[in-house]
């Protein structure tokens, strides 16, 4: 019985380098570009909410705000963003929502 | 004193002067209580983004203000029983803008300290931990 329980964790990592093995080919599949901060690689460390064509690169077609992880903006930023855009928002200077 | 961003959205009804007048009267609210004008902007007559009232257009101006608190909230309980005035914003960006300033600063001097590192002695031994250390920096 106790022999059993001891096997039992030696194939459980036999499980994990299973997986390893299909990590592999899944990234020959997805050569995916790293997402970099567009405030951090420019050094922009003031988002300013009067800046209209800054934020619009944030604001997808149905007006909302561009989620971190399609952006790959860094989470300082983001925040700042955020709030920038809903400055934007309360003097229509961007759209809450378009259809 | 604080600084403020200031941005009143006058009806687009009034022809531009009209409009720079009662945006003018705004600006004397905080002049009197104090205040002194930075910078002036008036962006003119501009879309809005979406129908405020059944208008699709406004007259903007904005102006940064040295002023204390006081004459902006003076300034904008007037501006909020006009109706002329469409919509206003006061923000205060002094505190802002020098946290962003200091982190610039920061940056740049990490930037100094820590120069690019292309000499690397051994090519192999070297292309790795860069590599790594690239990864780590986002």
């Amino acid at each position: 019985m106790r022999m059993g329980g001891g096997s039992g964790r030696p194939g459980g990592r036999g499980g994990a380098a299973g997986k390893d093995a299909k990590g592999g080919p899944r990234k020959k599949f997805f050569v995916r570009r790293r997402k970099v901060c567009k405030f951090c690689a420019e050094k922009l460390e003031y988002i300013d909410w009067k800046d209209v064509k800054l934020l619009q690169g944030f604001i997808p077609e149905r007006g909302k705000i561009l989620p971190r992880r399609i952006s790959g903006t860094c989470a300082l930023h983001q925040r700042k963003l955020q709030t920038a855009i809903k400055r934007a928002r309360s003097i229509a200077l961007l759209p809450y929502a378009t259809d | 004193m604080r600084l403020y961003d200031i941005v009143v959205l006058v009806t687009p009804e009034l022809a531009d002067d009209d409009a720079a007048k009662i945006a003018g009267e705004y600006k004397k609210i905080l002049v009197d209580g104090g205040a002194t004008v930075v910078k002036e902007e008036p962006w003119g007559k501009r879309r809005l983004a979406f129908p405020i009232g059944r208008k699709r257009e406004a007259h903007y101006v904005y102006w940064q203000v040295q002023s204390e608190p006081a004459a902006v909230a003076e300034a904008e309980r007037r501006m909020g029983l006009s109706d002329q005035v469409l919509r206003h914003l006061a923000v205060r960006v002094d505190e802002e803008l020098k946290r962003s300033a200091k982190m610039a600063e920061r940056l740049r001097k990490k930037a100094i300290k820590r120069p690019p590192r292309p000499p690397a002695p051994p090519a192999e031994a070297a292309a790795a931990p860069v590599e790594r250390a690239e990864r780590s920096e986002s």
